[in-house]
């Protein structure tokens, strides 16, 4: 029982589901109180103990039947119990008889276990299931567990077991049992081998997913997608991405929680310390400060363009889960001039806005991107959004088409806001580099008019980027 | 309540209706001596569930309800300045009574330092709600509410009360709990919460019912509402739900819902009722809006299909069966 548990714990672990020591250990005492009667219970128990967030709680159910599949591996029937002793004795005879030339070997122990309902232990089963040699060579990624025991059957020539029974039947019924007492010996046995065949396959099972389990020990999915480069993921990839921004947002969330906190306070607020004083006597024992405000606000510049398409995507859905850490944000996309995105923010979640966002925003010809005017336009339309508390993000890489540069526009910008950071998601080589597809980059002449540059080129260093803004 | 099956009747008397995992978990947590964390949208039961699990074991219920900024002195104990301040202003003469005949100053202090003990005793500590758990004579039922709204250096403060079930008070000594009380923290999920907490809690995740039980919430809380038409009400929310709304209505707002039907006198759910209704369910004015445009819409498509199918059109049997279910003014027609 407690090797099931820890084979069991294993195979989770090797899914990314966390667990520790001290977890297995509750997990081994909460088993025993909840005991293993009732299925149900059990697999609360193990569940409440093991899998502390609620999206691994699929890989437990997925796992869960191939290890306690079958708890007990008892025979549903005593074939022979509703025998008079007499008959009974026939019956034993007869099977004895039957049993002692019978070959191969696996065959026999099936046909013994099937018809004396004394069952087999895992052991036996494992045992058995060994002998069939081709089975180590099916991977649980290539077919389903049902495939590998439907085979495993043939091999052991399972069907093979009616004919005996057929037979032995035939046998019984010469020796002149009553046709009564057969059909109930038929039916009885017919149970035992349907149980037998299930245990089978929850035990083929259970093993194709233990080596599944060894197997991928090693592979880190979560420490993978934090490194893996923005323009490898996928549609197919959407759910992940949104689970792991959720978690990433919510860490840095909290980070940047505690850091408001811990931050210098501000100057004595002289009217709440007496208010709060008044009950000592106006004694200062408590003494208040004024909060500094450092919320900063947002303006995000992002370029929609095809090859940045997933990295605005991350930003934006970042930037949005941590709304409550901001004062306020704006955004805005810019191809050949500027557009305000912040709209789409406002009546829908942050995933569907940036759906929108990249529906509706989209180039009409290529070689269009003029950051240089956008950046004119902005001024021009939209200065309101930016002022001396502003952290102005722009998003791009840079690469302007041979239009003007308007580094003049840039400088206006950083005059008005506090700060100018750009995310670029090319490596720092290629900035200022002539590149045949997309033609020259302006990065390194925006670089000294910009407070930081990050290369963002993975999920890692995009959240270190958004990190240094708080 | 010795077994699963127990909780799961004791609960049931206080008109809770518990899954099975539910049962466990409240089980494992009384055997192990665990806290529980319970976590899952708003509304669906959890700080429901401290309720009956402490009244269910004749526990006192204890509340902490936790919020941005909260620290010990809101939560453990603090102490009574003012009460400390009355005291000495009245006593002055006990005081004064007490210093006479002291020459120096030092000596002075030493007396009034030897009469310290009084006024930082138990008397002028006001307990919050962790250190009453812990100090109270009966056991009790501690609940934690929304602790993912308190900060995360709360969060690693409760640990140590968590862990060891004491606190420490530097000018009284360790308090240590007479009974072990029980825990249910809740979360609403809104931050992450830490691995250490996680890991000290057994964990339930509190869904959305099923339509059965949610039904079985519904007549065990409101009594008086016609079978038919409860079952009606809970077949609508579990579509609203289905939606992409703002906010999913919750089963809390399930039972208002039924509520306001049953005071409405409603026969049946139709489009009258649920344009002076839906705003019970839906918290949101774009929700409302989201959802009448497509009920509307599966009420158009589903008579469409049904005319469709009266004419003799061949329909395959899954849009047949899809017209069904979205018939929601199948009342009204009749």
């Amino acid at each position: 029982m407690e090797k099931r548990v820890i084979d069991f714990i294993t195979a989770l672990r090797a899914r990314g589901v966390r667990i520790s020591i001290a977890e297995s250990i509750d997990a081994m005492r909460a088993a025993e109180a909840a005991g293993v009667g009732d299925k149900d219970f059990f697999r609360a128990a193990l569940r409440a103990t093991l899998v502390k967030e609620y999206p691994d709680q699929p890989v437990f159910d997925e796992l869960f039947p191939n290890f306690f599949g079958l708890e007990t591996p008892q025979m549903p029937q005593m074939p022979g119990s509703g025998l008079t002793d007499e008959e009974y004795e026939q019956f034993m005879e007869q099977l004895m008889e039957q049993l002692q030339n019978m070959t191969p070997e696996q065959l026999r122990q099936l046909f013994e276990a099937m018809m004396t309902g004394q069952g087999m232990s895992r052991e036996e089963m494992q045992q058995l299931i060994d002998s069939a040699a081709s089975l180590g060579e099916i991977s649980l990624r290539f077919a389903p567990p049902s495939y590998a025991a439907r085979r495993a059957m043939r091999e052991l020539q399972f069907d093979k077991l009616n004919e005996l029974l057929d037979a032995l039947m035939e046998k019984l019924r010469e020796a002149g049992m009553s046709e009564e007492a057969i059909q109930q010996l038929m039916q009885e046995a017919r149970q035992n081998q349907a149980a037998l065949a299930q245990q089978m396959a929850d035990q083929i099972g259970q093993g194709m997913a233990q080596r599944e389990a060894r197997e991928n020990q090693a592979r880190r999915e979560a420490e993978d997608i934090m490194d893996r480069p923005f323009e490898q993921f996928g549609a197919q990839d959407a759910d992940d991405m949104r689970a792991v921004i959720q978690r990433l947002a919510s860490q840095l969330r909290s980070r940047v929680a505690l850091r408001q906190k811990k931050a210098a306070k501000g100057s004595l607020d002289a009217k709440t310390t007496l208010r709060a004083n008044m009950r000592f006597g106006a004694v200062p024992f408590d003494v208040r400060y004024r909060h500094k405000h450092l919320k900063p606000k947002l303006t995000v510049i992002v370029d929609r363009s095809v090859s940045t398409e997933q990295v605005v995507s991350f930003l934006l859905m970042l930037i949005y889960a941590l709304q409550d850490q901001v004062s306020r944000t704006r955004s805005f996309a810019f191809i050949e001039t500027i557009y305000d995105v912040t709209p789409f923010f406002n009546d829908n979640r942050p995933e569907q806005a940036i759906g929108q966002v990249m529906q509706e925003v989209r180039s009409k010809r290529s070689y269009s991107t003029d950051l240089g005017a956008s950046m004119a336009a902005l001024m021009d339309t939209y200065a309101g959004a930016i002022d001396r508390r502003t952290t102005v993000i722009v998003l791009g890489d840079a690469r302007n088409n041979e239009n003007d540069p308007r580094l003049d526009m840039l400088e206006a910008i950083k005059r008005r806001a506090r700060r100018v950071v750009w995310f670029n998601p090319e490596p720092p080589y290629m900035w200022g580099r002539y590149d045949p597809g997309s033609l020259s980059s302006d990065m390194l002449k925006y670089q000294p008019l910009c407070d930081a540059v990050h290369h963002v080129s993975n999920l890692r260093q995009l959240v270190a980027a958004v990190d240094s803004l708080f | 309540m010795k077994s699963i099956k127990d909780i799961r009747a004791a609960l049931a008397q206080q008109q809770y209706v518990a899954t099975d995992e539910i049962a466990t978990v409240v089980f494992l947590a009384q055997q192990l001596g665990k806290p529980v964390l319970a976590e899952g949208p708003a509304g669906v039961g959890k700080t429901e569930l401290a309720k009956v699990w402490a009244a269910a074991g004749g526990r006192e219920l204890i509340r902490l309800q936790c919020y941005e900024g909260l620290d010990e002195t809101k939560a453990l104990y603090e102490w009574e300045y003012a009460k400390q301040l009355l005291y000495t202003q009245l006593m002055r003469d006990k005081l004064n009574d007490l210093m006479a005949g002291t020459s120096t100053l030092a000596e002075a202090a030493d007396r009034l330092a030897a009469e310290e003990d009084v006024f930082f005793s138990q008397r002028f500590m006001l307990q919050r709600p962790l250190l009453k758990a812990i100090m109270s004579e009966q056991p009790v039922l501690l609940l934690i509410d929304e602790i993912d709204r308190a900060d995360a250096e709360f969060e690693a403060f409760l640990l140590e009360v968590l862990s060891d079930f004491q606190i420490s008070v530097p000018e009284i000594g360790t308090i240590k709990a007479k009974h072990q009380p029980m825990v249910l923290l809740t979360s609403n999920n809104t931050r992450e919460l830490s691995e250490a907490l996680k890991r000290r809690c057994l964990f339930l995740h509190v869904g959305y019912p099923s339509v059965e039980s949610e039904l079985e919430v519904v007549k065990l809380k409101v009594p008086g509402l016609p079978p038919k038409l409860a079952q009606q009400a809970v077949e609508m929310v579990q579509r609203l739900r289905e939606m992409d709304l703002k906010k999913n209505p919750s089963v809390s707002e399930t039972i208002d819902w039924a509520r306001a039907l049953l005071e409405l006198n409603a026969k049946h759910i139709d489009k009258g009722i649920l344009d002076t209704t839906l705003n019970v369910l839906l918290k949101y004015e774009g929700d409302i809006q989201k959802a009448k445009r497509q009920l509307i819409r599966d009420e158009t498509r589903g008579k469409a299909e049904r005319e469709g199918r009266d004419g003799g059109a061949g329909d395959d049997g899954r849009r047949g069966r899809r017209g069904g279910e979205d018939d929601w003014t199948r009342g009204r027609n009749n």
